[in-house]
């Protein structure tokens, strides 16, 4: 016999193979589905430490399940599947498996903080979501957040150089978010080619549309040139602030530290 | 007439109320059943008490110590009432050594009996040896080591079971015992400070940690010594090979059954009435409630009554309650006792 109500069985759950052998009797075919146990086997009585290691995260023990985060939430409007309350609890007794079949909305918290002005017990939900949207991408179980390699490539140029090229961080960040593909003036051509949104800002700061349209005095007069050259010549050459030396290394080192500290 | 008062029963209710009557100069028979007086505290060897933290032998010790100085107070230990004639004002008492007495006032502090949890076959007790009550834990407590009765291992982790006898209509007790859940946080702090590896889980319904035990225990021991709060009741406990117990149940909150490993399993054993209670309202001639704790007379003017007139009674007689509670409720019985034996002499003058 087939399962029938497969609809009411978590789909992670249904296990069909082609040939199934179950103490030495050959079930393919119509008996070949077996639905895994729902039952939760044990906690991971450490998790909670994880948590209160990210920043936001350090109040977690505190909650008593009174539900007010879940009530006041901005997401649970929208998302009933939004839910802190219940994340608390999962982070609480350990329970990762659970946690991570959300870990496609926690990182959706608009950071509202109804939740933190609402809660009883000073346990700061919205740090809970922040803590666990990092620990999720942290431990590699998400996609890196577009903001993420955002702010490593910010980073990674101050670090490498004391200082930040405008450009240089555009076109690292559209390409490592496959915008575009290619960095420097490449991609600064590819971007303008295929971001509409990115060639409309390009052409008014440079008023390139006073040119298109023949009014050359006009642009000459406002076009900033002197900006331009500047931008441009630092595509190839990258200069890094005075006296900058190992400073790069003792930060990232430093930065190392701190990560292992709290994270282990 | 008679102005000299019958205590019956030496824990904190009846110790209270001994102390109580002899403080304004009348005598005192107080009456204990068991051969050391101090009741429940001190039969049951708790530990710390709630909320005073101090030691159960040293705070019940010294109302015993009190009571035993005091040369207005007659103490009868090993002994029980067994005969009870006359009205309020002139009661004639027979005791079970063989003493008579003649009192005008009967004050009853008989208490409690704790749940036997073998009436909870299901959670294990006296099937596993690390299945144990709050009372055989609190006594671990005392001996300052915490260690799994089988083998001597260290527990890992200890479940700390609420509701075990109490708030369940399948065995008869349809009512809170109030006390256990305060009880329970408190010991998971006096576990997790004597054997700091030990992780505390707390299985509950609800936490009715009530009053200014809210932030003490419940709050303290969640923040402070990291008790984990499961909501959940345990429907089984079971052995698994390796010889740990497993906790069997469905988690409410993750709406998911759970089959967890767990050392030690306690029970938070609920108060029942007084097994002796049939024959306390027989020997007495006093009522009793529903559940079979002692009922109460008319409460509001004639605080403490029984059902008998000159016969009062308090603490956890009345039902379950805790030990401060019981000590006020004593008092205010020598209070009544007292009171009442007074404006008879002044009717009679």
């Amino acid at each position: 016999m087939a399962i029938h109500e497969k609809s009411l069985i978590d789909p992670a759950r249904l296990v069909t193979s082609e040939k199934l052998v179950v103490d030495g009797v050959d079930v393919s075919g119509h008996w070949n589905t077996m639905i895994l146990p729902r039952t939760l086997r044990d906690y991971d009585a450490d998790f909670e430490k994880v948590i209160q290691g990210y920043a936001g995260g350090e109040n977690v023990h505190r909650c008593w399940q009174c539900g007010s985060c879940t009530n006041s939430c901005t997401m649970y409007g929208q998302n009933t599947d939004f839910n802190p309350r219940y994340w608390i609890y999962l982070t609480r007794l350990g329970l990762k498996d659970e946690l991570l079949k959300d870990k496609e909305i926690i990182w959706q918290c608009v950071s509202c903080n109804r939740c933190t002005n609402i809660c009883p017990k000073d346990v700061r939900p919205e740090g809970v979501m922040k803590a666990l949207a990092h620990w999720i991408e942290h431990e590699g179980f998400g996609e890196k957040s577009k903001s993420s390699i955002f702010d490593e490539e910010f980073a990674r140029q101050c670090l490498d150089r004391g200082r930040i090229e405008d450009m240089e961080v555009l076109t690292g960040f559209f390409s490592q978010t496959k915008q575009i593909s290619g960095t420097g003036i490449g991609g600064l051509l590819d971007a303008i080619n295929k971001l509409a949104w990115f060639k409309e800002l390009v052409f008014r700061m440079s008023k390139a549309n006073d040119l298109f349209s023949g009014k050359i005095m006009r642009f000459l007069t406002r076009t900033p040139i002197s900006a331009q050259i500047h931008m441009g010549l630092a595509m190839f050459v990258k200069p890094r602030t005075k006296s900058w030396g190992r400073t790069g290394d003792v930060l990232r080192q430093y930065i190392k530290e701190q990560k292992e500290a709290a994270h282990g | 007439m008679s102005d000299t008062v019958l205590v019956v029963g030496a824990g904190p209710t009846g110790l209270s109320a001994a102390a109580g009557v002899a403080s304004v100069g009348k005598k005192v028979i107080l009456v204990e059943k068991e051969n050391v007086l101090g009741g429940a505290p001190i039969l049951s060897g708790y530990a710390k008490l709630v909320p005073s933290g101090e030691w159960a032998k040293d705070a019940i010790g010294r109302m015993v110590k009190r009571v035993e100085g005091d040369s207005n107070i007659t103490i009868h230990k090993g002994t029980k009432v067994t005969k009870v004639d006359g009205d309020a004002g002139n009661f004639n008492v027979t005791l079970s050594n063989g003493t008579t007495v003649n009192v005008g006032a009967v004050i009853l502090g008989t208490g409690f009996t704790h749940f036997d949890s073998i009436n909870k076959p299901e959670w294990g007790f006296g099937t596993f040896e690390d299945v144990l009550t709050t009372t055989q834990m609190e006594q671990m407590v005392a001996t300052g080591k915490i260690t799994c009765p089988s083998d001597g291992r260290v527990p890992e982790r200890v479940a700390i079971l609420l509701c075990v006898g109490s708030r369940d209509r399948q065995i008869g007790r349809e009512w809170c015992s109030k006390i256990c859940c305060t009880v329970s946080t408190n010991l998971a702090m006096e576990i997790k400070e004597l054997s700091p590896t030990t992780d505390v889980f707390i299985y509950y319904m609800d936490i009715r940690t009530f009053g200014l035990y809210e932030d003490k225990f419940y709050w303290k021991s969640q923040e402070e010594f990291k008790t984990k709060f499961v909501k959940a009741r345990i429907a089984e406990v079971t052995k698994s090979p390796d010889g740990r117990l497993l906790v069997k149940g469905e988690d409410t909150l993750v709406k998911r059954p759970i089959i967890i490993p767990m050392d030690i399993v306690v029970h938070a054993v609920g108060m029942d009435p007084n097994e002796d209670n049939p024959e306390i309202s027989k020997t007495f001639g006093v009522g009793l409630e529903k559940h079979g704790f002692l009922e109460r007379g008319e409460h509001y003017t004639s605080t403490f009554s029984s059902t008998r007139r000159g016969v009062y009674v308090g603490g956890s007689a009345l039902g379950p309650d805790d030990i401060d509670t019981c000590i006020s409720h004593g008092l205010a019985m020598a209070m009544r006792a007292v009171g009442d034996l007074n404006a008879m002499v002044q009717k009679a003058a």
